[in-house]
């Protein structure tokens, strides 16, 4: 075997490296640790601060032994023709108000328990929820891409409505629970900006006469930070109605269907996060704002919101 | 193919040679404790990185700020995305130097003062201490204890929590050396 002069340049420059590199002493410990492997894949923090955006969720969970108690509030519209200094703004009414508790069972898995008064006639929700986190993205973008599973029962107590169209013209328990099942994708692309994408499916067991009990959804958000405990906050859904039975509900009530959308801002304070928002979706769960929504942005039926979580650790040392 | 051989072998010397006097840790300990009358806080990780250059008492110390795990998991995530800025600020490290440099070859108990420059959060300060090296059958570890300001590393410390995370926190570090194979 002859050796090829590059191999032989090689071998040489490596040996001559290895010389040189040994009479500077700093240098010299600091490769020495870079022999120390890195430690695999790091999983990215704080997608996002909060484990909902405005209306809709994050694929955040609350982590292990932690419990989160959250207050949300949607007030009347602040223009149009339920608005106005009248209702000043809105802020004389409220039109939805929940009052949730969420607890991290691990990491990953979180529960959730919620009273909300509802915002159509059917009302007097109770919500039990879970989310579970399938998948972290990671630093290196060895997975892309965070993917949380949401899923929800809102049971309505309301007493039970005589006219036999209305969505609450209950016959049994089971008709007073609703679903909801979405798969939340997020990406934070930078330190400041995450988004998420939400396929949502809700199945109502009791709908008003021709509204879908089963309907398909899907959500957008995004967060982008103005500093480092400040951000704004957007989310926005699309629910694939039936053509037929929108035009029918649209014209049996005189009222349209709307597509949420709303936008806020984020404080983080350590512990407690506060939300101011503004929305045209008066309801606050999943089952009620997706499909229900009937106020309009254009027509001033925009409300202002916000909401207030804390925080508490239950983790012993 | 003699001299590949040759050549091969001389550099493997030449490695070995600079690597002979230089120890290394992988697996020291890093922590560090803040305490105030309203909250306990301590932070601590056991996958910092070490090296002790044992000709000329010369020592690096480098921790990876995420590795840093606190009893509450919100706090870890805080103190990531809030304080350390991990994203910017991957790692911790202090570089130095001990200056009285004991006889790493006998066995005993020696505490020798260092001196070096600590990087936090992007701000380089020189930084002295006392170390406490055990020499046990030739496997040297070594335990410091000193003193930080929070506020000298340009960590703001937001005033709703100021009265939770105290000014200066005590760093505790310690690191045994896995001792020369060859």
């Amino acid at each position: 075997m002859r050796l090829t002069p590059l191999y032989l340049k090689i071998l040489l420059l490596s040996l001559f490296a290895t010389i040189t590199l040994s009479s500077f002493g700093q240098d010299d410990l600091e490769k020495a640790l870079s022999t120390v492997p890195s430690p695999g894949h790091q999983k990215v923090s704080a997608t996002f601060k909060s484990t909902k955006l405005i209306n809709g969720h994050t694929n955040e969970t609350i982590y292990k032994n932690e419990l989160e108690f959250k207050v949300d509030h949607r007030f009347g519209d602040i223009a149009g023709s339920q608005g106005g200094i009248k209702q000043f703004f809105g802020l004389d009414n409220s039109t939805d108000i929940r009052i949730g508790f969420e607890y991290g069972i691990s990491d990953r898995l979180s529960i959730g328990l919620a009273r909300a008064k509802g915002a159509t006639n059917v009302q007097q929700l109770y919500e039990g929820s879970i989310k579970y986190r399938l998948l972290e993205q990671t630093t290196d973008d060895y997975i892309p891409v965070a993917l949380t599973l949401f899923g929800s029962n809102t049971i309505a107590a309301v007493h039970a409505s005589e006219d036999p169209a209305s969505a609450a013209a209950y016959h049994s328990f089971k008709d007073r629970m609703n679903y909801v099942t979405q798969l939340i994708i997020a990406r934070k692309f930078t330190e400041g900006i995450s988004f998420t994408l939400t396929p949502s499916y809700i199945h109502r067991n009791l709908t008003a006469f021709r509204d879908q009990n089963d309907l398909f959804a899907l959500g957008a958000g995004a967060r982008a930070k103005i500093s480092k405990r400040m951000a704004v906050v957007v989310d926005y859904f699309i629910p694939f109605r039936n053509s037929a039975d929108k035009a029918y509900l649209e014209g049996v009530n005189g009222t349209k269907f709307y597509n949420p959308l709303g936008v806020g801002l984020e404080m983080e304070t350590g512990g407690h996060i506060f939300h101011l928002n503004f929305t045209n979706a008066a309801a606050i769960e999943e089952m009620q704002f997706i499909p229900q929504t009937t106020s309009s942005w254009l027509k001033g039926q925009y409300r202002w919101g916000f909401s207030i979580s804390r925080r508490f650790s239950f983790n012993k040392k | 193919m003699k001299t590949t051989y040759f050549i091969l072998l001389i550099s493997f010397a030449g490695l070995s040679v600079r690597a002979q006097n230089i120890i290394v840790s992988k697996n020291a300990s890093v922590s560090f404790f803040s305490s105030t009358v309203v909250e306990d806080i301590e932070g601590k990780s056991s996958t910092a990185n070490s090296a002790l250059d044992l000709k000329t008492g010369k020592i690096i110390f480098k921790v990876m700020n995420t590795s840093f795990q606190f009893k509450k998991k919100l706090m870890q995530e805080h103190f990531n995305e809030n304080y350390m800025e991990s994203n910017t600020y991957p790692f911790s490290e202090f570089k130095g130097k001990i200056i009285d440099p004991a006889d790493f070859s006998k066995d005993g108990n020696y505490t020798v003062s260092v001196e070096g420059t600590l990087n936090i959060h992007g701000v380089i300060k020189t930084c002295q201490s006392k170390v406490n090296l055990v020499i046990d059958k030739g496997i040297i570890s070594a335990k410091s204890v000193f003193r930080i300001k929070i506020a000298d590393y340009n960590i703001k410390i937001p005033s709703i929590v100021f009265k939770n995370i105290a000014e200066s926190v005590e760093v505790r570090v310690s690191a045994i050396y896995q001792p020369k194979t060859i």
